[in-house]
């Protein structure tokens, strides 16, 4: 049947083929609606409008008549309360498998209602009863799509400008980081983008060819695991509040990929970190309660633990942010929330900036430390030998870094950039850094952190590449600036009553990172619930065990890129690796990476990718942390808080343990 | 004349409809979907109208007997009918509707079972109305429809 529709419908498109050079006269509008009374009548307006309409009352059948015909719409719009499926997650899907855009309809207008479509990637919300001028416009959410993506392949600035590697930070800090890494590293990193570009050039030819108005041809990009890292490194360079397309795409410098690419992958990221920080939330008050401290003291009685744990006043300041807030600004997809005191707001930027010069510093600090170290630790060529534990502190790291970032927003960044300024100048940065960034998870009940825990474990494991994702690796960097060690490391015991400090001390730094990118990427909400990890011992043993080299390797084949925005998945999004080990983590959370490459665990890939963020990202990268962590204590202790604490399962975020061995 | 006296009819007909409240603003945007291609629209979506809103309705009074104080589910379906109800512009059964969510919000079985009474009420007095007026708009001929003040 749905055959049938569709090959009438090819045919109508062809008819009116003509109608579409007159944009928006034509324009295909698929209309969904249970109810048959709002459905006539919508129908009818909008032929009112000129528009070509589909209707359906289910929306089942609109994803299906989507799926199987992806160009034969040109926009979706759909009633938000349906019987057979939330019109939200159709918004999801839509957004997330053809990149279509989504008007949502509703009686119902309240402000959360309207935010949770926005926050769902909805371009439009428009209240029941409709009018015809309110129809007449949405045309305009057609053309800025197209729009965007035309103005990417039309220019080649952005080559150009990405070809001066002395002005990009990005480019040095790569360079500072293939020095260090291993060879084989830097040769990997090499083959990667240049098979991420040759990925990239099959997808997005059809780019240059959509000049028609009515996105008769949508290509569509596949966002390949290397492609998202960049991705992410370059969100988290830039600073989640300030990562726009374009200059997104300037750092990450993929050929043919256009600023519409970029914009509605990072709409959808947006989402996932949303997503991610809400269950970072629930993560929180159940690292908070885990750790049976007041969350928003957390990082207090961490510093307890640190000597002369002065720096993290302003993590104090930040911990009072109420975690509503924080959630609400990280769920706020834009990062933008009112309810976020406009001096958070303002720390955030500060505290980004800040953060991101510590981070560099750190990172450069850490480099010359860590490389070594990381080295060491990935220089062996494989993840097994990697030595899981460090492995996984460093996607522990990453993902508490991201989460962290992401999670809290502001009050991260704020905590985060008192943290890393101390980083630089203390032997306590890390962990400053990290029970900042684990405070703020565990202060942040109304996120559920549990599931976000488990991401954060899964998603600094696998994000070993993440860790270059600026929110982890600065983070982790900071930590590392001063030769972290294991000492220090314990000092998060006391954060982490299950001794999951240790392990939240490796997520701390990389929260760091993730303040900067919780902007940019879901890595920061991972990264927020990586930090949660922390608190959340029991899931973190878990996490690190899975050799998250080898679960990266094993769950990126599985990874698809629907999932990227699920959000909720543990953290995948950002990294790929993280990915295998949220994947695994959360059954419940599809969001994985899309397109992981099997071989990215590899620690060679870990270096890669630590290497391709550190191209966007002036952090620290997450190697640095495990390099100086005591990796076996850390495992330990998180080995003990996984036996101790099982009910981090629950929540969206299944957290499938792989044994090591399945992994690697 | 009579033609005229329909016409006035029609038109007097509507304009206390919107004078009590009984539709608003959006029945207007229904009419001025009505044209050529589609001479009885309005017609048609205000049957369609009541033919899913009574099967709504009884939805409703189902659920509140078999399952009492499932508030959530009574929301639910009001909601339905509260989305449909706005479409045509039924703006005294639409109010009604939220009050009805209201009152489910504060968990109020027997405010909702008032609530409801007045909205079958509701339902049934706009459905004779827009009967007769139908009923004068067809005698009066397609001419009225052209001839309809708007925004009263």
């Amino acid at each position: 049947m749905l055959l049938g529709a569709a090959a009438r419908m090819e045919e109508k498109g062809a008819i009116t083929g003509r109608q579409r050079d007159q944009f928006p006269v034509g324009m295909r509008v698929l209309a969904v609606d249970d109810d048959p009374v709002c459905l006539k009548v919508l129908e009818t307006l909008l032929r009112r409008c000129q528009y070509h309409v589909t209707t359906t009352n289910q929306a089942i059948t609109a994803l299906k008549l989507l799926r199987e015909n992806r160009d034969m719409f040109d926009l979706v719009i759909s009633d938000v309360h349906m019987p057979d499926m939330d019109g939200f997650k159709l918004l999801e899907l839509v957004g997330l498998e053809m990149d279509l855009p989504v008007i949502m309809l509703s009686v119902n207008g309240e402000t959360k209602s309207v935010m949770k479509g926005i926050t769902h990637g909805a371009c439009d919300y428009l209240l029941k009863p409709v009018r015809v001028e309110e129809l007449r416009n949405i045309w305009q959410h057609v053309v800025r799509r197209k729009f965007s993506k035309r103005e990417r392949s039309n220019l080649d600035i952005y080559k150009d400008f990405n070809k001066l590697p002395s002005t990009d930070p990005c480019h040095s800090h790569n360079q500072i980081i293939a020095g260090a890494c291993d060879q084989s590293g830097r040769i990997s990193k090499k083959r990667k983008e240049m098979h991420s570009d040759e990925e990239d050039d099959g997808e997005e030819n059809d780019f240059q060819e959509s000049d028609e108005p009515s996105a008769a041809k949508k290509p569509r990009v596949v966002w390949s695991i290397e492609l998202h890292r960049k991705f992410v490194a370059a969100v988290n360079q830039l600073g989640i509040d300030k990562a726009v397309p374009k200059r997104i795409l300037e750092l990450m410098n993929v050929e043919k990929l256009t600023r519409e690419n970029v914009a509605s992958h990072l709409q959808k990221y947006r989402l996932y970190l949303k997503r991610l920080s809400a269950v970072a939330s629930q993560q929180a008050s159940i690292v908070a309660a885990f750790g049976g401290r007041d969350p928003s003291f957390l990082h207090m009685g961490a510093f307890e633990g640190l000597q002369s744990y002065q720096p993290f006043a302003p993590c104090a300041a930040l911990s009072s942010f109420s975690p509503h807030g924080l959630l609400g600004r990280t769920s706020a997809a834009t990062f933008g929330v009112p309810e976020l005191a406009p001096a958070m707001t303002v720390q955030t930027a500060t505290n980004n900036g800040i953060i991101s010069h510590c981070a560099g510093d750190a990172n450069k600090f850490q480099l010359s430390g860590l490389q070594e170290n990381q080295q060491a630790n990935l220089g062996q060529g494989s993840t097994t030998s990697l030595g899981l534990p460090q492995l996984q502190q460093k996607w522990i790291q990453q993902e508490t870094n991201d989460l962290s970032a992401f999670f809290s927003g502001s009050a991260l960044a704020n905590t985060l950039s008192g943290a890393l300024q101390r980083v630089t100048s203390s032997p306590l940065p890390p962990q400053e850094l990290l029970e900042s960034a684990q405070t703020k998870v565990s202060a942040q009940p109304p996120i559920t952190m549990p599931s976000v825990s488990s991401e954060l474990v899964e998603r600094t494991v696998g994000v070993s590449a993440n860790l270059q994702d600026s929110s982890i690796s600065q983070q982790g960097a900071l930590p590392i600036n001063d030769g972290f060690t294991a000492d220090k490391l314990q000092l998060h015991d006391p954060f982490d009553s299950t001794g999951g400090t240790r392990f939240s001390v490796n997520m701390l730094v990389c929260p760091s990172g993730s303040i900067t990118a919780s902007s940019n990427t879901k890595g920061g909400a991972s990264s927020c619930s990586t930090v949660l990890l922390a608190p959340d011992t029991g899931r973190h043993p878990n996490y690190l065990q899975f050799g998250v080299a080898g679960n990266s390797r094993h769950d990126m084949n599985e990874i698809k890129q629907d999932h990227l925005h699920q959000g909720l998945s543990t953290g995948s999004f950002n990294h790929n690796f993280g990915a295998c080990m949220t994947e695994q983590t959360n059954p419940n959370v599809p969001y994985l990476m899309p397109q992981m490459k099997p071989n990215t665990m590899a620690s060679e890939d870990k270096l890669k990718q630590r290497n391709i963020y550190d191209l966007g990202i002036p952090k620290l990268h997450g190697g640095f942390s495990s390099s100086s962590c005591n990796f076996d204590g850390l495992l330990n202790s998180m080995i003990k808080a996984e036996k101790d604490d099982l009910s981090f399962t629950d929540n969206d975020l299944g957290c499938d343990f792989f044994p090591l061995g399945a992994c690697i | 004349m009579e033609y005229s006296n329909l016409q006035r009819q029609a038109a007097s007909l509507k304009k206390s409809l919107f004078d009590q409240g009984y539709l608003d603003e959006q029945f207007c945007q229904i009419e001025y979907l009505q044209d050529e291609a589609s001479p009885n629209f309005t017609e048609e979506v205000v049957s369609l109208f009541f033919e899913n809103s009574t099967r709504l309705m009884t939805n409703i009074e189902q659920a509140m007997e078999k399952n009492p104080r499932d508030f959530s589910r009574w929301d639910v379906n009001m909601q339905q009918l509260k989305g449909s109800c706005s479409s045509i512009g039924a703006s005294r059964m639409k109010n009604e509707c939220t009050s009805f969510r209201n009152i489910c919000g504060d968990e109020n079985a027997e405010g909702c079972m008032r609530s409801f009474q007045n909205l079958k009420r509701e339902h049934g007095v706009l459905r004779q109305k827009l009967e007769s007026y139908f009923q004068v708009l067809r005698q009066a001929g397609p001419a009225v429809t052209a001839a309809r003040p708007r925004g009263m």
